[in-house]
Formats: C-alpha cells, structure tokens, sequence
C-alpha cells in the first residue's frame, strides 16, 4: 500500500537497505571491525598463524553452536550440551581403552544422541520447559561424568587419536575441515530440506505448523538429539587434541554455544536466525579471546571483557535494527 | 436536537509509517452523548486514527480540539487524563487479576501504595450498576475465566472507572452472539444517554445502522464522508462510499440446484463427540457443495471442525471422506484424507511469521511432501496458475513478511495452502473475520468457484448473513449438538438466530411443550412460519393421532404436513382439518423486547376433550415474558 513511486536512487537505497537490514550482515561488519581493531592492538592477530589459531579454537564451541542453534530455533535452549561433553567425553576415555577408536566415538556420540533424545521427549511430550528439563540434565551429566571418572581425568588416551585433529587434508587441517563441512551441511539442511524449514516453522509458530500438517512432534525433538550427539561430537576433538579426558570438560560451553547462536541474530523466541550468522557469532567470540590473550589481558579481566562486548554489541544491534526498521 | 458544542473535532490528521500513509487528511467531529459510526475497509486509516484519538500514536500533521481546547497526547496515559478511552479487540486486561483489580488498573499506575479491596469492590460494584450489568459480573473473580463478552465489559467499566467520557469501541461486537451484540447495544444507548461521546468502529453495516447517530466514512487515508446523519443514508450509498464503487450482489448466490444434494458424499460425520463443547455432531456434504455451520459463539462449531481436522481429541463419532472411514488424530492424518482446513485466528493459527509468504504459501505442501528436500519446484506451475486465479501479484511472493499484507490478502494466501494440495473438503472457521467487505467479496468468489470444481467446502461463520449468503445448505449447532439441517434458502437471519438460540431458553420452551402435550393428549410445537413453508424448531409430544406431520428440524410446505388449515390460519383457537382428524390452534411468540421468536401450537387428537384457549395463551404469554 505505498503511495509513492520509486525512483533509481531509492531503489539503491532500497537495496542497501534490504543488505544492512540482514542481521548476518551487520554482524559480519562488526566482526571485519573487531579484526582491524585487534590487529591495530596487535601485530601478531592478523597473522598466518594466528588465523589458524582462532579457526582451531573455533571448532570445539563451532560444533556446540550448530545443535544449539537447532534446538533455539524452534524456540528451546539447551543448557546441558557442557555436562553432555564432559560425560560423553569420559565415556569415550573408558570404551577406548577396550574398543577400537571408532567404536568408541559411536559410542560416545550415541550416548549425546540418547540424552538428547530424552531432553527432547520430555520437553515435547509432556510439554515441559526446555530451560528447567536441560538444566536438570546439565547437573546429572555432570553428577554422572564425576561418578563415572572416579573423580579424576583419564589420560591415557591412544596418541594415534591427535591424527583426527592434526592431519591436513586440503591444506586445512582436518578440526578446521570438519568445522566447516559441518557449516556446510548444517546450512543446507535448514535451507533447503523439508525437515530445516519445518525446524522454522516448529519455532515461529508451532500451532500453525501442526494445524498445515507438519510433523511438529518430530522436529521438536530432533534438535536435542543433535545437539546431544554434537557436545559428543565435540568432545572428541577436545580429547584428540589434549589426550585426556576429564570430568570437568565442557564446563561453561552451553553458554559460549549460546553467546554465539545470540550473537549470530537468533532469536531466542525461536524462528529466526541462521548458520551463518551462529558461525559469525562463534568467530567473534573466538577472536575477542584471542584478542585479549595476544594484547595480555588479564584473565580474571577476560570475562568481564568478553561479556561487556557481547552485551554491547547486541545493544548495538537493537539500536541499528530499529533505525533500519524491521 | 439542541446545538451542542463538539466533544473532539479532528482536522487534516496525517500519519505515515515508513513508507506507507495511513493517514492523509482525516476528519472527525464528536458530539457529546452521540455514537458516532467510523467506517471504511481495511486499511483505509480508522485504526490509526482511532491510535491518534487514543495516544498511542503521535500524528505528523493536524489538530485535535478536545472540549474547545487544543490537545496535544504525548501517550495513551495523558489521554487517560483527558477521559479518552478505546475498548479493543483484543482485550488489554490481565488475565490472572480480578475483575475489580483489572477495572482499576490504571489507578494502579498513580501514585501512592497501598490498595483497598473493599473500596475496589464497592466501587466496581457502582460502575457495573451504572452499566445495567450489576448481576452480570461477580468482582472476584480472576479475568482468566471470562467470556470474551464478559472480558469487554469489564474494559468498558475500566474506561468509565477513569472517568472516560469519550470511548473508541473498536469492532466490538467482532467476537459476540447476537444476544451479546444485543446487550452491548443496551450499554452503549445507556452511555450515550449520559452525555459520553462514542466512536463505534465496525465492519457489520446492520449493526452501524441500529447504533450510530452519525457516520464518518474513510478512504485510503482520507474522510470521505464527514459526520453524516445515519438515518439519511442507505446501505448501498454507505457501500459505494467505503469502497469507491458500486458492488453489486456481494454473495450473487447461484439458486441452488437439486444436482448438488445428488452428488457423491464428499465428508459425512456422525454423533461426533469431544468434550466438553461438542456433544454430538451429525451432518454430510456433498461434492460441490457449500454447507455453512450455523450457531452462536460458543456453540461448539470451531471445536466441532478441529475435531474433525484431528486438532482436538474426539471420543465419539465417525468421520468418513469420500465414503472411506479416517480418523485423524493429528492435522496430517487429516490432510492425507483429502481435507484442508483454514483455521479462525489467523495470526496464531495459519500464519508462520518468519517464513516468506512464499514459503506460507507452500506450507501444506510442505507438510504432505513425501521426501528429505522441499519439492517446491514441483509446485512452480500450480503455484503461478493459482496465484493468476486469486489475482495475486506474482512478486508480492517474495515479500519477507506475510504480516504486512492486508487481512483478506492474507486470507487468499491460506486457501491458496490448501488448494495447492487439491483437497476433497475445504473447511474455513471465520473466513471472512478481519477481511473488508470489498475483499469479502472475492473471496466469496473464491469459494464458489473452489466450489464448483467438486470440492466440498465447509464454512463456520458468526456472521448469519454471510453465512446465508454464501452456503446452499446450513447445520445449525447449539450446545454442542446439530440441530437442525436446512436448505439456506429457507433461511433468514431472524430464523437462523432463533434455531441457534442457546438451550437455557430451549430448555424452558420443551418443558412448556411437554407440559401442554401431557395435560391434553397433543402435540405441542415451535415453529416459524412462512407464506406456505414451515420450518419446526421444536416438537413434543408422540401420540399417533395427534402428530402434525413433521418433526424438529423439519422444513416442510404447508401442503405436505397433516395440518396445512390451521397453519394457514393461524388462528388462537383449535381450527379443525378438514379430514376431521385434528384441530390445531398456533399463538406468536413474542418477547418482552417485541423480538419475533415464531409461533407455538397445540395439536389435538379429534376426540380429545379442547382445553380453554385462554389458559393456553397466558401459559405462552408467560414463556415469552422470561425470553
């Protein structure tokens, strides 16, 4: 119902804005910002190495970050992806020392998958909120990796498990490939697959999902298995790269995972956001580390830091998005 | 009519958000104790304007006068200070408070701690008396538990607990039973009569020509048609005003066909059942057949359709499509019968806000697609060909956002969900609600071609006129049960509304019948009557030998029941047939308020002693009275 024509100039500016008013968009220049701005601070950031460093830390929290933004699209939270990691991680330490490696990750990854799986049945089932059924699974994973672990870390890891992280296939070595297959794949199932854009719908508006005839049961629960099966996922690179697994593994990751599918321009309502901007996110959280590591920030200070960014930066964004109009 | 000085003049009021215009140059003038008529369709401005009235929007441009002085609102809490007031919609209230609490919400934000209970009450208790509704309402109760009709009273008190003394009713009678729509009328006539200046936003032209003093029209942004007395101006001008054009018949219904009722049955359901709004459910459609459910809000008839469509758990009934037995206990099952359904709220029941409208479009398909990838390719073709048919531009698919779309466009998209899978019924709750009357049309339209193509389309809609209009043949539901099955042409509004009546009064009219049938051996009746057709909303009474001829429900002519003499006659004695086998005397049934509800009659037997007809009378006179 515009009354007014458009003329070549607004028809740029049209398209401008339809650029700026995507939030990936926005965020990928705050992200090219934060990169100049760091380099400036420090020569060492802007290095061959350096960004090989930030895709390497990337990678644990990248994986998280995908199955979280799954279960926050359609408008649940998973807050025991941490907890999974640490059990599903000493799982892995045990079945290792008897089973062949690979057994050992199905293993582990199937157990992230199981808890998951129950999250997901219990959340839509029997309709209870995500926040309080991943929180009671975040403190008994946890509960069950000390139990399991007898309370100390498992290092005697086969050394043939770092071969997962540090062999370089096309020149990336193989934690980065992984990452970005991952990406890759992740985004074309949201994007183009009945079960991605039911995800969509499940979280914009369950009730009309369901009244078009949508498997919305399904979809509600396939995310937890995801993101279950990822934490595992996840915590296998960790021990690949440490050789050790320990009960404590995966502490604070739910909320790093979370940090970066936010920053990424999910909401938290559920239908909105992307992989793209969750990978955009997880860059950002990864560089301000990194960052703040290569300038010698203080760790104690480190947090303070890190939250102070994420919550200006978001401030930024409402502020921006409001003049750019929805 | 004394000259009295304007309560609110608005002048040259304009407004746009974006890019888009809402307003450009409206007008308004408000007298003290008028209700004042605000029409237009959809997105013509009246929402906005009523905001700027209201505060809640800040207009770029014109004035407001309020009570001779000029007003500026800054929010809607200063034109609460004013006594400006809106009765929305959707309602503003909270609902796990009081009523009480909720009627004197806005006090909440004043200042000073500390509430009074008793002095809430009190004062609630006031306000409703002032309203005529002092028994309507009980103060304590949590507003969680209300009516939707019950809900808007307590908005009214609320506005007149601040002492509003102008108020915005914007489409209130939307969500009301004609009874309701009824009592609302008293209140409003009551405020008017106490000197508050009313704006009655609405849709329903029978009810704007019942309430308004005045009218102001608006068109794209603009008034039309200044404060013009109501009673000067037709239906068919106030049309042409609104729309800009002449629209013709808007339902321009084919006379209904015998071949329609001999096509194969498309959907038959049977005693369905699913507490505890629907009790028991009976109806058939056939191919190419509009059948409309009748019935007041409440009724059953939105939960008796979602029933259908797997949305709610039944606990009796069959459903058969296309002579096959289905039970759907999810809107899939239902969907892989052959049936689509276009749900009443749209906004929370059909539209996926964050999918493009291409992707709402394509959402039933979606959920029908057998396979891991979308197939939305295979649709392309029927996608451009509906689209053609609906007169949908093509690149408005490609818009982000279904909610910028006017409702009736919105409402086009969700049939095109369905027909996009070519569905053996089509069943819409409200299609029409939210929709502008000259979109109504078409999609009236719509549904008649969708229709024609074989089809069975069900429609439930409160709004009897439309539902006269558009359907070949009406169920009507009350209490949960089917009731009455009936050829729309039959059908006017005024028999409609009494076949909906709700039980209470139904309830008291069978026990007058079963009193007057047991004590002289007849057959007592409600019915209406027509030059020569008769239609029996009511029969009690089994004797052989007195039976008139037909049963509840029935639609007969006169010539084909066994007492065509007497309901010719219509007279308050027993008129014997001329077989000599009954005498029959009919009495109208009016109510207090002259509201024409039908006739009652009594039947007897040829050898049954005649009871005075005296008694008789006062017996109906006295039913009457408690309608």
């Amino acid at each position: 119902m515009t009354l007014m024509t458009q003329t070549a100039g607004e028809r740029t500016a049209g398209a401008f804005r339809k650029l700026t008013g995507r939030l990936e968009i926005r965020m990928l220049v705050l992200a090219i910002v934060l990169a100049c701005v760091l380099s400036l601070l420090s020569p060492y950031f802007l290095t061959r190495s350096n960004i090989f460093n930030i895709l390497d830390q990337s990678v644990v929290v990248g994986i998280v970050a995908v199955g979280m933004t799954f279960v926050i699209l359609t408008g649940g939270i998973d807050l025991s992806v941490g907890s999974i990691a640490g059990l599903t991680g000493i799982i892995l330490g045990l079945a290792v020392q008897n089973y062949p490696l690979p057994v050992a990750i199905t293993l582990a990854v199937a157990s992230g998958a199981g808890i998951g799986l129950i999250s997901g049945l219990l959340i839509a089932y029997f309709s209870l909120a995500p926040f309080v059924v991943t929180l009671g699974m975040m403190a008994i994973g946890r509960s069950l990796a000390y139990i399991l672990s007898g309370q100390t870390a498992i290092s005697n890891i086969p050394s043939g498990m770092s071969d997962l992280v540090y062999t370089d296939i096309l020149g990336l070595p193989a934690n980065v490939l992984l990452l970005c297959v991952l990406y890759l794949a992740a985004w074309g199932y949201l994007t183009y697959t009945k079960g991605g854009r039911t995800i969509y719908a499940v979280g914009s508006n369950k009730e009309a999902a369901r009244a078009a005839g949508l498997p919305v049961f399904f979809y509600s629960v396939l995310p937890y298995v995801v993101s279950g099966a990822l934490a595992a996922v996840a915590v296998t690179i960790s021990i690949a790269q440490l050789l050790s697994a320990d009960p404590l593994m995966g502490n604070a990751l739910e909320l790093d995972a979370i940090a970066a599918v936010v920053i990424g321009g999910a909401s938290l309502f559920g239908g909105r956001g992307s992989i793209i901007g969750t990978l955009i996110g997880v860059l950002i959280m990864v560089m301000i580390r990194n960052g703040l590591n290569l300038i010698g920030v203080s760790p104690f200070w480190q947090g303070s830091a890190i939250g102070s960014i994420i919550i200006a930066a978001l401030l930024i964004e409402s502020i921006v998005s409001r003049r750019v109009g929805r | 009519m004394t000259i009295r000085d304007p309560l609110l003049t608005a002048t040259g009021i304009a407004k746009t958000f974006d890019r888009t215009r809402a307003l450009a140059g409206a007008h308004l003038e408000l007298l003290p104790g008028e209700v004042h008529g605000l029409l237009g369709a959809n997105g013509a401005g009246k929402s906005t304007l009523s905001k700027v009235i209201t505060g809640h929007v800040i207009p770029d441009e014109g004035q407001l006068v309020y009570r001779g002085q000029p007003l500026r609102l800054r929010s809607t809490r200063d034109a609460l200070d004013h006594g400006i007031a809106i009765v929305m919609q959707e309602t503003s209230l909270v609902p796990d408070l009081s009523v009480a609490e909720n009627i004197f919400l806005p006090e909440l934000g004043r200042k000073g701690a500390g509430i009074s209970y008793a002095g809430l009450n009190r004062r609630g208790a006031e306000l409703l008396a002032t309203l005529g509704q002092e028994d309507v309402l009980p103060l304590d109760i949590k507003v969680r538990h209300l009516s939707a009709a019950q809900r808007q009273l307590v908005e009214i008190a609320k506005a007149l607990g601040v002492g509003a003394e102008l108020i915005i009713f914007d489409e209130p009678t939307a969500s009301l039973s004609p009874i309701e729509v009824d009592r609302l009328f008293d209140i409003m006539t009551r405020l008017r009569s106490g000197g508050t200046g009313l704006i009655f936003v609405s849709h329903r032209l029978e009810e704007v020509f019942e309430i308004t003093d005045r009218v102001t029209i608006m068109r794209e942004g603009r008034t039309v048609l200044a404060s013009h007395p109501t009673g000067s101006l037709t239906q068919a001008e106030l049309i042409r005003h609104m729309v800009g054009r002449d629209l013709g018949g808007i339902y321009n219904r084919a006379p209904t066909t015998a071949g329609k009722l001999a096509a194969p049955v498309a959907l038959e359901v049977t005693g369905l059942k699913s507490p505890p709004l629907v009790r028991d459910v009976s109806f058939a459609v056939h191919e190419g057949e509009i059948l409309g459910l009748g019935g007041l809000v409440g009724a059953g008839r939105s939960e008796t359709v979602e029933a259908i469509f797997g949305l709610r758990p039944r606990s009796a009934g069959t459903i058969t499509v296309g002579g096959k037995i289905v039970n759907p206990r999810k809107p899939a099952q239902a969907v892989r019968a052959g049936i689509g359904f276009v749900a009443e709220d749209r906004r929370s029941q059909n539209i996926v806000p964050d999918l493009s409208v291409k992707e709402n479009l394509l959402l039933a398909h979606l959920g029908a697609h057998r396979g891991f990838g979308l197939g939305y390719r295979s649709r392309e073709k029927d996608i451009d060909r509906l689209l053609a048919s609906l007169g949908l531009p093509a690149d408005r698919l490609l818009d982000a956002n279904m909610l910028n779309f006017s409702g009736g466009m919105q409402q086009k998209i969700i049939i095109a969900r369905w027909l996009l899978l070519n569905p053996k019924v089509l069943i819409l709750d409200e299609p029409t609600k939210g929709v502008d009357i000259g979109t109504r049309q078409s999609i009236y339209q719509l549904l008649r071609d969708v229709a024609a193509k074989g089809v069975a389309v069900v429609v439930v809609s409160s709004d009897f006129e439309e539902l006269i209009g558009l359907s070949d043949r009406i169920v009507v539901i009350s209490d949960g049960a089917s009731i009455a099955d009936l050829s729309a042409d039959l059908l006017d509004e005024e028999k409609l509304t009494l076949l909906a009546a709700p039980r209470t009064s139904m309830a008291r009219n069978t026990e007058m019948l079963r009193n007057l049938s047991t004590e002289t051996g007849g057959a007592g009746f409600w019915a209406l009557l027509d030059q020569d057709r008769m239609i029996c909303l009511n029969l009690v009474g089994n004797a052989a030998s007195a039976d008139p001829g037909f049963a509840t429900g029935d639609a007969k002519p006169f010539a084909e029941t066994r007492i065509p003499t007497a309901l010719k006659s219509r007279e308050p004695i027993f008129v014997p047939e001329a077989d000599g086998q009954r005498s029959t005397m009919l009495l109208p049934l009016r109510t207090a308020r002259g509201h024409d509800m039908g006739w009652v009659g009594l039947t007897l037997p040829a050898n049954a002693r005649t009871p005075s007809p005296e008694t008789i009378r006062g017996r109906v006179e006295a039913l009457a009275a408690s309608l």
